[in-house]
């Protein structure tokens, strides 16, 4: 009889349980951001950008989507690929709405696994590897920044227009170093430009001066710098040392900002020419005002890593506003669709085929503000997007 | 010859942070592990002093002096009290003070980068055999021989170098014959700390001063110290040659090599000769 009870008791629980419409537990107190990025290790200064550019992006909307507040919290992967995944897992049983990060694109590319299986949709604004949105693209990673194919068009296009004949590079030894060089080599033969030496260098390497200086006697009228995090500080700094910018046309994808004029010199800085994913002086609307926030609250100009974070986070939530439904289906289907007229660098369109945002793309040479002030970076030469970005298949 | 002058450069900024390290370990048996992070503290210091008074050599010298009394006060309050412990507790403690270090660094100078700009008679360059040579590392070459030659002749012919390495072989006799041993190691550990700070002050003009500066050379710093021999000054020096000429000569022809090639001296040498290519059976400091 007791045995009867008690299965008569389960059935009606399991029955219940069926019929009474469920509410997902994390829908409307409050939308739940996860910020899983480096805020230590190699790429903590970039992170720590990349928080302050989200956070501008939720202050002008007063912390508040679909009438609920925001509620951030930011996660340190330490620059460690198995502490971003471990943070991501976490952030996700916290049933967060959306997920933002990461920097390095092996990171971004292990998140993307685990935001896909849990359908949370994943903001990315910096990592440029081409599966994010090529090969292991997802439905719910959504990238709006520049793609490795975008920097490598940009760099062929720059070296032909600027007259380059003979081009020596120095390539950090990574898959997507390699990759990027293997793509770049193949489009700098195309554009008659001779490619006279290659050295692989070791991310990481304390000293430069032996490459450079092979560099500078290969006969090359301009040098590729494909290196990464502190490598660029330490190659031009000792490139400085020999007068490499004003010997050779060194250029790079993201290897010259204000941020890093700091950290190498006015000396090893001045010359260099870079892509920029992001540059403060750009004359949008949207811009103006991002730019005045930003001084006001850290009283410094916004870096690359500012302000895509920004745009991404700011055209991300006011998408997920037009829907005006906790739906994260919805969110996804209209960023899809979804085209932003007026972001800081100009009409960026979400491609529904890629996840990727098309976008334009800007190259500039440093410089010191004013004769002998810090290091500024003039934008030299602007890409439309349609140069940029092969048609969607 | 640009190649060999590079590598006698990076031989030179390795062993002046390797000579800190083994003279430390000499005397005192503490393997520091905070070594890579008071030489980054160094770099920032020297950062600072030469940014708030536009002058280098002030830098230069401010900086060891600042991390001279950084590590006395490391060894009185922090080591002193657990000399008669396990190994564990110096791993422990040094440690914990590499994360004191970063963090204080973090706090003063946040995670930008920062740079020194050498003075304007090491900047630029000179051409030798029609190569440029950059001014600053023919600098690093002369002091750090000079460096070179003050260790050894103050640690083999000088009577502070006979008290130290007394106190390191028989620190109770020592003692005995009215050795003040405790500030024997104090001012060991203040020293070596004071070589890493000199080494931090030197690489800021030709390396990024970041955070992560110390854990990116103190791997070389710590294979040259094993090559050499622990607690070998003259050794230090010959094993910085090796890693420097290695990793030179290694970027002109297999620069995709120069990590395995660097491990594997360090390798072939632990399985050949483990206690050290020139290590003799008595210990120099």
């Amino acid at each position: 009889m007791q045995q009867l009870v008690r299965g008569a008791a389960l059935a009606l629980t399991l029955v219940g349980g069926m019929l009474t419409p469920t509410v997902p537990a994390w829908a409307q107190d409050a939308f739940r951001i996860a910020g899983v990025l480096p805020l230590s290790g190699a790429f903590g200064i970039i992170g720590e950008n990349m928080r302050r550019g989200v956070t501008i992006a939720i202050e002008e909307r007063n912390g508040r989507v679909l009438g609920k507040p925001i509620e951030v919290s930011w996660d340190d992967t330490e620059t460690s690929t198995q502490v971003a995944v471990q943070k991501t897992t976490r952030a996700l049983s916290r049933e967060v709405h959306t997920v933002f990060g990461e920097v390095s694109s092996g990171s971004t590319l292990a998140m993307m696994k685990l935001t896909e299986q849990r359908k949370i949709p994943q903001l990315i604004t910096l990592s440029a590897d081409d599966r994010i949105t090529g090969s292991d693209k997802s439905r719910y990673a959504f990238r709006t920044s520049n793609t490795v194919a975008m920097e490598n068009r940009m760099i062929g296009e720059f070296a032909q227009r600027q007259g380059a004949k003979k081009l020596y590079a120095i390539v950090a030894d990574y898959q997507v170093g390699r990759d990027m060089w293997a793509a770049l080599k193949a489009d700098f033969e195309s554009r008659g430009i001779q490619v006279v030496g290659v050295d692989l260098a070791a991310i990481g390497t304390k000293d430069y001066a032996v490459l450079l200086d092979k560099a500078l006697r290969s006969g090359a009228d301009s040098l590729m710098l494909l290196v990464v995090g502190g490598d660029v500080v330490t190659s031009l700094k000792q490139g400085a040392d020999v007068g490499l910018a004003q010997k050779m046309r060194v250029m790079g994808t993201m290897l010259m900002d204000e941020t890093l004029g700091l950290a190498v010199g006015p000396a090893g800085s001045v010359g260099v020419n870079s892509t920029l994913r992001y540059h403060h002086t750009q004359d949008t609307p949207r811009n103006k005002r991002f730019v005045e926030a930003y001084k006001a609250k850290y009283k410094e100009l916004p870096s690359q890593y500012a302000g895509e974070a920004y745009d991404g986070m700011s055209w991300w939530l006011d998408t997920v506003e037009s829907t005006g439904v906790w739906d994260k289906e919805k969110w996804v289907d209209a960023f899809r669709a979804s085209v932003r007229k007026d972001s800081v660098e100009g009409e960026k369109r979400m491609r529904a085929c890629d996840n990727q945002a098309e976008q334009p793309g800007l190259f500039g040479v440093a410089e010191r503000a004013g004769g002998d002030g810090p290091i500024v970076m003039k934008v030299t030469e602007r890409f439309g997007a349609a140069s940029l970005f092969k048609p969607c298949s | 010859m640009s190649t060999f002058l590079i590598g006698l450069s990076i031989a030179m900024l390795l062993f002046l942070l390797a000579a800190g390290l083994t003279l430390i370990f000499g005397m005192l048996r503490i393997i520091n592990f905070a070594h890579g992070a008071m030489y980054m503290f160094g770099a920032y210091l020297a950062y600072q002093i030469s940014a708030a008074s536009g002058n280098f050599w002030l830098a230069l010298l401010a900086a060891p002096l600042g991390l001279a009394l950084l590590g006395a006060l490391a060894e009185r309050w922090l080591l002193r009290p657990i000399y008669a412990m396990p190994h564990e507790f110096q791993l422990l403690i040094t440690f914990g003070l590499i994360l004191v270090l970063e963090e204080a660094v973090h706090v003063f100078w946040g995670l930008s980068g920062r740079s020194i700009a050498p003075p304007a008679a090491l900047t630029g360059s000179v051409e030798w055999f029609g190569t440029a040579f950059a001014r600053y590392r023919l600098f690093v070459i002369a002091l750090g021989l000079a460096m070179v030659v003050l260790l050894l002749v103050g640690i083999e012919r000088s009577r502070i170098g006979l008290i130290v390495r007394a106190c390191s072989v028989n620190p109770a006799m020592a003692a005995a014959l009215g050795v003040k041993v405790n500030t024997v190691r104090t001012a060991v550990f203040a020293a070596g700390a004071a070589l890493a700070g000199l080494a931090g002050a030197i690489a800021g003009p030709m390396l990024p001063i970041q955070l992560q500066m110390g854990t990116t050379i103190i791997l070389d710093c710590f294979i040259v110290v094993i090559l050499g021999g622990l607690g070998n000054i003259r050794g230090a020096v010959l094993g910085a040659l090796l890693i420097g000429m290695t990793r030179a000569y290694g970027q002109q022809w297999l620069p995709e090599w120069i990590d395995m090639l660097t491990y594997g001296v360090l390798i072939a040498t632990l399985l050949l000769r483990p206690q050290g290519l020139f290590s003799k059976k008595e210990r120099l400091a």
